[in-house]
């Protein structure tokens, strides 16, 4: 009986360690959910899943079709990342549903979805939810006459080789992609509405979606460069969503195969899947670009307190130090655009702040002429980067200065104080 | 070629027409010692006894000997021996590889059994050959593939002469040749395969043209070239029509019809437009009636650039070709127009730095010069040394002073709370706030009032009294 309170105050004690899982300290995920169509999934992409697991995740297999999935328990998110390698199915048992994964993105969790050729209604609308509109034919595939990939078995020009990829080093690595992507599947478009989804990986202008076995008599939806491949989703809330249309992408045999695309002589022995998914990858469970702003501190030039007004043409200075997750630490992050605002209702200062190399940014301004209450603001937001919004408040004063001004005014109060004392004397 | 062999000495009536299977003809060559001539044959060559040229001899020779995937008789006059022809020919023979595809495709189909050993003495048939799309005969009747021993592969050399452009299905039967075998080995049912046999399509007759809506009559007509870069510049209104046709022959001369045939229009604003070009036979068309577009055009006047798309999984030149663009004059928008729809923002101008604000310092106000403004302070407090010089002067009217104690106090007082309030003037121009000031002000005007009260009153009734008096 005595040993019951015990056993129940250890695991108490214990349970701070079990949630070391994302926590802003740590924004890498740690626990990801794979949901497969079948099992022979986890093998022909095991190069994929091997790659993630080296890199620390811990990987939950599942069908999709098991009544036994669930997100969350007790409130409490189960898995920090989704990965659904699913196209096929018609609808998840168990607790899992459209309206569960989009709220599981919500909480600010990672998310990668594969279609793939007759890719079911509900991947569809997962990917619709996310602001990526797969062709509306389910049976389309992406043909490209121009650029599509030398094969040896395939003749319909549906495996496609691209190299059109975004520039952006912190989504795609620093090292260049050198060969091109093989794609085989549906191809999407972006809504133009949405000013958070990008393309990563395009078709090139000769493709077009449509069903390789049977005529065309209208003109197909997805025409050329409209195409994406591949286009991820960066939330407000900083989840990140990748979303592809074809499983084949991250299969072992295409990322082993070489490529070669028609009508160009370069042949690579080893196409660029690889490369590019494991880089993508991290991008998407925040091994980079997750940002974090700390140490703001203002104060007046020459002084190091913070003090609680300023005044109307005083020297100010601002220092604020930013990181960047590098998987395992946060490093300084260095970069030459971050903007400072001093903010009341619309900018009336907006500098760009100098840094020191080491992660330090720093500027010095005067005060503008308007009183009132003002906000030191960082409004940070860069292609494949978290965004940085930072306010903080002071107060301004309402004394001048000057010493022509202090002239006048010493003769406002003297003629005051002689038309006082001659009045009162008489 | 017949009578070029009676003119080198054949006996005239020597010749039959034998059809026979390899095997036999084999047979009859090695015993009867006779010479065959093959009916279907590809070039023929008869080399005479004159010998120039022989670069270029060389070079046919070669390509149809592998290019063309079949030659078959040829006769040489002795004289080419001393030439260099037989060299270069096997110069350029030897050169020749599968990999790019400088040698005739040989389709091989190699067997074994599941778990990867090799198979028993069998051969292989092409039962069937028929185009996937049409549902007609087979294009080529049962044949049985040759066998290479040496890599243990069965191969077809040569696809039969008839076979076009496109996707073909070949169905392949194996036939086990030991019956005894078919108790061990299992050979399955027939194996399909889909074959694409490309080419390339030859465009003729590519022209553009503008016409007249109404009338049918052109206004501006010109060729295209479809192999090369060509950049046009037309332009039309809304009553006239766009024309672009051209033709489209496989390498057999039949008609083609790729599955990608598109007309795409741009505008200067990225709005795009899409047309599938029809056919009939061999001659591809499309006819924009600008009348009818109008409204799918979002009434957009201005350049339009066009571009054309031909592309297809057989078609080895499949091309996208600038062609030039278009002015188009279009008619003004009514009211209730459907708008373009928005264009997707380039996504790295969305996220630059913004531009940079300084703050614009209100210029101070325009203040006179510093010796205007003391010269003024000193003209201001003349008035008041005045007044004290003269007070002075005159001497303090003290007269009427109170003497009486209770009246004096009160005057003294009063004269003292004057003063607090002055000396709470300073105070505030120094240091105080309005509240503090005003809580202060209010006690000592209520101390004034009644000290004031009682001197004045007093001043009054002795005042009062000396007139009385």
């Amino acid at each position: 009986m005595a040993n019951r309170p015990l056993t129940f105050l250890t695991f108490l004690s214990l349970l701070p360690l079990i949630c070391f899982s994302f926590s802003p300290e740590n924004p890498t995920d740690r626990r990801i959910l794979v949901l497969l169509d079948d099992l022979a999934i986890k093998s022909s992409h095991s190069i994929f899943f091997k790659s993630l697991q080296t890199r620390g995740f811990e990987l939950d297999f599942k069908l999709a079709d098991d009544p036994q999935i669930t997100l969350q328990r007790y409130g409490q998110y189960l898995y920090d990342g989704l990965v659904l390698f699913s196209p096929t199915i018609e609808r998840f048992e168990g607790s899992l549903n459209l309206a569960a994964v989009l709220e599981f993105v919500d909480s600010g969790r990672d998310l990668i979805l594969s279609a793939d050729v007759n890719s079911s209604d509900l991947i569809r609308n997962i990917a619709a939810e996310c602001g990526v509109d797969f062709d509306e034919d389910p049976s389309a595939m992406v043909i490209d006459h121009i650029g599509y990939a030398l094969s040896d078995i395939e003749g319909d020009h549906t495996l496609v080789a691209s190299d059109s990829f975004i520039q952006s080093d912190v989504i795609l690595g620093t090292s260049k992609i050198e060969a091109p992507v093989l794609f085989k599947g549906i191809g999407h478009s972006l809504n133009p509405a949405n000013s958070l989804v990008m393309k990563v990986l395009g078709a090139s202008p000769s493709a077009y979606s449509a069903n390789p076995n049977s005529k065309l008599s209208n003109p197909p939806t997805l025409i050329g460069s409209a195409i994406s491949l591949v286009s991820v989703v960066q939330a407000r809330n900083n989840a990140r969503i990748m979303i592809a249309g074809s499983l084949d992408m991250f299969s072992n045999r295409l990322l082993k195969s070489g490529v070669q695309k028609a009508g160009s002589s370069n042949k690579y022995g080893k196409s660029g899947n690889e490369q590019f998914v494991t880089e993508l990858s991290k991008w998407v469970f925040h091994e980079r670009g997750h940002l974090k702003a700390v140490t703001v501190k203002h104060h007046k030039a020459g002084e190091t307190n913070e003090p609680a007004m300023y005044r109307i043409n005083d020297d100010l200075e601002y220092s604020v130090e930013v990181y960047e997750w590098v998987g395992k630490s946060w490093e300084p992050y260095v970069a030459n655009d971050v903007q400072v605002q001093f903010y009341m209702m619309s900018p009336y200062v907006l500098k760009t702040l100098s840094t020191n190399q080491k992660g330090l940014y720093y500027t010095s301004f005067k005060v503008p002429d308007v009183y009132g209450v003002f906000q030191f603001k960082i409004e940070y937001q860069r292609l494949g980067y978290t965004s940085l919004s930072l306010a903080k408040q002071l107060l301004k004063n309402v004394y001048t200065s000057g010493v022509a001004l202090m002239v006048t005014e010493y003769q406002f109060y003297i003629e005051l104080l002689s038309a006082n004392l001659q009045t009162e004397e008489t | 070629m017949l009578r070029l062999l009676h003119d080198c000495g054949l006996p005239v009536d020597d010749v039959d027409f034998i059809n026979s299977d390899g095997k036999t003809m084999n047979k009859l060559l090695l015993e009867d010692g006779c010479i065959k001539l093959e009916d279907a044959g590809f070039d023929w060559k008869i080399l005479g006894p004159d010998v120039e040229q022989v670069d270029y001899v060389a070079w046919v020779c070669d390509q149809d000997a592998y290019a063309c995937s079949g030659q078959k008789c040829s006769f040489m006059h002795e004289n080419w021996f001393k030439s260099s022809l037989l060299r270069q020919m096997n110069d350029l023979a030897a050169r020749r590889k599968l990999e790019d595809l400088t040698v005739g495709p040989v389709l091989t189909v190699r067997v074994n059994t599941v778990l990867g050993s090799t198979a028993p003495h069998l051969s292989v048939k092409l039962v069937q050959a028929f185009s996937s799309g049409s549902k007609g005969a087979s294009i080529v009747e049962s044949q049985e593939l040759k066998f290479d021993s040496e890599n243990d592969v069965h191969f077809l050399d040569a696809l039969p002469k008839s076979v076009d452009l496109g996707t073909y299905h070949f169905v392949f039967e194996i036939v086990l040749h030991d019956s005894e075998e078919k108790n061990i080995y299992a050979t399955g049912s027939r194996t399909k395969v889909p074959i694409y046999v490309t080419g390339v399509i030859k465009v003729d007759n590519a022209e553009i043209a503008v016409l007249d809506s109404d009338l049918g009559s052109i206004e501006t007509q010109k060729k295209l070239d479809l192999a090369g870069e060509t950049v046009l510049s037309l332009s039309a209104n809304h009553l006239q029509k766009l024309r672009l046709s051209f033709q489209l022959t496989t390498p057999l001369g039949h008609s083609f019809k790729p599955h990608q045939a598109f007309l795409k229009l741009r505008h200067e604003t990225q709005v795009e437009h899409i047309f599938v070009l029809g056919n009939s036979g061999k001659q591809f068309k499309i006819i924009l009636d600008f009348l009818g577009l109008v409204e799918k055009f979002f009434y957009l006047s201005g350049r339009y650039d066009i571009q054309l798309t031909v592309g297809d999984a057989v078609m080895e030149n499949s091309y996208l070709r600038e062609l030039g663009s278009i002015e188009l004059d279009l008619p003004e928008p009514p009211e209730k127009a459907t708008r373009p729809p928005p264009q997707p923002v380039d996504p790295y101008l969305r996220y630059g730095p913004k531009a940079e604000i300084a703050h614009i310092f209100r210029t101070p106000e325009k203040r006179p010069p510093q010796e205007l403004s003391l010269a003024f302070l000193a003209l201001v407090i003349l008035p008041f040394l005045g007044f004290v010089v003269g007070l002075l002067r005159l001497g303090v009217n003290l007269k009427n002073f109170p003497t009486s104690t209770v009246p004096a106090t009160f005057a003294i007082l009063f004269q003292l709370g004057i003063a607090a309030v002055l000396s709470l003037y300073v105070l505030f121009w120094l240091k105080l706030d309005l509240f503090t000031t005003l809580k202060a002000l209010g006690f000592l005007g209520i101390f004034l009032m009644v000290v004031g009260h009682r001197t004045l009153s007093h001043l009054a009734s002795t005042s009062a009294k000396l007139k009385s008096a």
